[in-house]
């Protein structure tokens, strides 16, 4: 098995010199893929989804996101950056948001295209994808790269459920690279299309992408990579009244709240869930069918959506306040939608069917499985219960499936250590 | 003693056979379920799914067993004096039996009717009670057999095939 296994990219890095072993990491992980060994942490990556959530707790700088460098967007001769509808919440109101966008073109690229300029036609195409499957309840936002992944590696059964269709931000690189072409008779390669992204997953998303059929993104930016020299580019653009098209409107997308009840309708029910241990829980009742009476559950593993985000600077609700404010503002526009409605039709939205990365399987056979189960309890029996993590692994359960897979011992158990000592004293 | 039986024609054989016999399962789970306690009834049958997840069961067959499970346990919580969940884990087949502590099912047959309840108004009002609990262990188990008297315990039994 082990030459065949697939390699998985993650947009996070363990840098082992600052480490101090302390098991925060270990305990946040949705998937429990980290483990500290030796005094370390490390990152089982078949299990990793992206989540950010060691990113966020690690106080000792060892868990660091990674996103391209910027001087990549050099290698193409048409650089295009795309925005994550996030960035918008970052800046304080004295800021407008046409002038955050513009700063953008300051650094280098020829063209800044905003993921606020599709969520409309991406609303009608959800709500056309969940008419049309009508046999599958509820359907599963599928934007939320960490969410797919926790799919794929716990929640197997619910592969078919997700919504099969490319998130926002793709959508928007398929259009653009065609008409890019199109307008400027550059070739593909010549043209470079970058993200700038709020979290890990659409880093590891861009390097890996789920379900694509073709080439997409040529790269991502983290918005606390770039923060700092978008502000510096912001003071000496002071009093540039240039024009630049900004789409308010369509920011929803970065709240998750907002984004249910978008689709929702008469025909459509919609449920809106965010943060790490709701979405699990929430999962784990529709694999219990308990909640088909949804037809829609947007699913965002950060707390209210891609505000709350890892790579963000601004705290998730403070963010989501100055989004929600822009939107209520903005001047309603009737956006010329044809040429994306024509790619639609045509089918280039459309993903690959996703695999399973089950990770939770003790044996592949089943009498294996069992024998090894029936060891895992009996070593559970004899560990203190406490779940304090000191043995690196993140529960009691977790260090005695860790034992029966041969990834650790009995003796990694620092509370029977202390006890076996007190009784030889 | 009034009784209830449905079993799946194609494991009739084979489960008559496993109630004859009850070999001694490879792995057992254990979960009291408290009246009335919502906010802990379903953690038995979560604890049943994440066993059989680790041991690789079919992610279809894992879904029903979720199902029949979970009703069976809202039941217990909803309509009875407590009890107790009991799972059998075998290489083939998984076997769950819960056991409470009355008052007794005075009709199964009428029980078995989909949208017939005896939920009352806490239990409605929590989200329960729009009798389909049974109808659905019924339509996930390959065996349900439910023996009840008014005024007594309650037994369910389900047992449901891998493939």
């Amino acid at each position: 098995m082990a030459g065949t296994e697939k390699k998985y990219y993650h947009a996070i890095q363990i840098v082992s010199d600052n480490c101090t072993g302390c098991t925060s990491c270990v305990k946040v992980c949705p998937t429990e893929a980290i483990r500290v060994r030796n005094g370390k942490a490390q990152i089982d990556p078949t299990r990793c989804v992206d989540c950010g959530n060691c990113v966020t707790i690690c106080q000792f700088h060892a868990i660091l996101p990674k996103s391209d460098s910027l001087d990549i967007i050099n290698n193409f001769k048409y650089k295009v950056a795309i925005l994550s509808s996030s960035y918008a919440g970052q800046f304080t109101e004295d800021i407008p948001y046409p002038t955050a966008k513009k700063a953008l073109l300051d650094l280098g690229f020829d063209q800044v295209a905003e993921e606020a300029f599709v969520t409309e036609f991406i609303v009608s195409i959800i709500r056309e994808y969940i008419r049309q499957n009508k046999h599958i309840r509820p359907i599963l936002s599928s934007n939320c790269p960490s969410v797919v992944r926790l799919i794929q590696v716990k929640y197997p059964s619910l592969l078919p459920n997700i919504l099969h269709q490319e998130a926002p931000m793709s959508i928007l690189t398929r259009f653009l690279r065609e008409k890019i072409q199109k307008d400027t008779g550059l070739e593909e390669q010549d043209i470079g299309i970058f993200l700038i992204v709020p979290c890990v997953a659409h880093v590891t998303a861009v390097h890996q992408p789920e379900g694509a059929y073709k080439h997409l993104q040529d790269g991502a930016f983290s918005i606390g990579m770039i923060y700092g020299k978008i502000r510096e580019r912001l003071r000496k653009m002071n009093g540039d009244n240039s024009r630049i098209d900004t789409y308010e409107q369509g920011l929803t997308w970065a709240l998750a709240g907002v984004e249910a009840e978008m689709v929702d309708c008469d025909d459509i029910r919609a449920l809106s869930v965010n943060g790490t241990d709701n979405v699990l829980e929430i999962l784990s009742k529709v694999e219990d069918h308990y909640l088909d009476q949804y037809d829609y559950i947007v699913l965002r593993s950060c707390t209210n959506g891609c505000v709350g985000g890892c790579l963000n600077v601004e705290n998730p609700f403070v963010a989501m306040s100055r989004i929600k404010k822009l939107i209520k503002n903005a001047e309603h526009q009737d956006l010329d939608v044809s040429d994306l409605e024509k790619l639609y039709k045509d089918g280039q939205f459309a993903v690959a069917p996703l695999e399973p990365r089950s990770i939770m399987q003790l044996d592949q056979d089943i009498k294996q499985a069992i024998q090894k189960m029936k060891k895992l309890n009996e070593i559970l029996v004899m560990l203190p219960g406490l779940n304090c993590s000191a043995c690196g692994s993140p529960t009691c359960y977790a260090l005695a499936e860790d034992i029966v897979s041969d990834k650790a011992s009995i003796d990694d158990c620092v509370v029977l250590l202390k006890r076996h000592q007190k009784e030889e004293d | 003693m009034a009784e209830f039986w449905n079993i799946n024609p194609a494991y009739e054989k084979a489960a008559k056979a496993f109630l004859q016999e009850k070999p001694e399962a490879e792995v057992t789970l254990e979960f009291d379920i408290e009246v009335k306690d919502f906010v802990n009834a379903g953690k038995g049958s979560a604890e049943v799914k994440n066993v059989l997840k680790r041991l690789g069961v079919d992610p279809n067959v894992l879904r029903r067993i979720a199902v029949a499970s979970y009703e069976a346990e809202i039941n217990v919580a909803a309509h009875s004096n407590g009890g107790r969940m009991n799972s059998f884990v075998y290489d083939d087949m998984v076997y769950i039996r819960f056991e409470d502590k009355g008052p007794g099912i005075s009709d199964i047959r009428q029980a078995m009717v989909p949208g017939w309840s005896t939920a009352d108004d806490l239990v409605r009002e929590m989200g329960f009670g729009a009798g389909l609990g049974l109808p659905n262990i019924q339509k996930n188990a390959d065996l349900l057999h439910i023996t009840s008297e008014y005024g007594e315990s309650t037994i369910l039994e389900i047992i449901i095939y891998y493939a």
